[in-house]
């Protein structure tokens, strides 16, 4: 309940401070009304941005996938012999 | 596999830049062009800076609606 309360008020903050923007009009009043909509345009490419970055970045440690199958194919044949089913890949 | 990754991941990150770059001109820099230069070509009417983006937000939110509903449907669905 509380976190919720919290993001009300800092949206009631935000138009709050919009509004205010309005009044005082040192930013001409075409532009104030677009402004939040700039905002979220904005938002949604720095999230798209941020996916693309990560994506681009991602490690993919071959080294480590190399000893990962290591690993699958000396367990697989351990089980084998003791008795167990290890199925086909 | 990891090239494909990293050439989705360009791909989106130049697709988000562009975005941006086009519509911060298109509502900050526009308005103070006089209405007879030439930049005025590439750019549709101010009211579509508007509609497109109001539009698109509607769209996903109805999406979103669709998909919340049909997967109800289909757990409930499942569990009669």
């Amino acid at each position: 309940m509380k976190h919720i309360l919290k993001i009300l008020a800092l949206l009631v903050a935000i138009s709050a401070c919009w509004i205010g923007l309005l009044q005082v009009s040192v930013i001409p009043e075409s532009y104030t009304w677009l402004l939040p909509l700039y905002f979220i345009v904005s938002l949604g490419c720095y999230g798209i941005l941020m996916v693309g970055v990560g994506l681009m970045q991602f490690p993919t440690c071959p080294q480590e996938a190399l000893l990962l199958h290591q690993d699958i194919l000396e367990a697989k044949d351990f089980l084998k012999n003791k008795g167990v089913d290890v199925g086909s890949n | 596999m990891d090239l494909a990754d990293k050439a989705v991941g360009l791909l989106l990150s130049v697709i988000s830049l562009s975005v941006f770059t086009y519509y911060t001109f298109w509502v900050i820099i526009l308005p103070f062009v006089d209405t007879d230069h030439f930049v005025h070509k590439y750019f549709l009417p101010q009211e579509y800076a508007i509609l497109i983006p109001v539009f698109a937000l509607a769209a996903l939110l109805c999406f979103l609606c669709m998909f919340v509903g049909y997967v109800m449907l289909k757990s409930k669905k499942k569990k009669a």
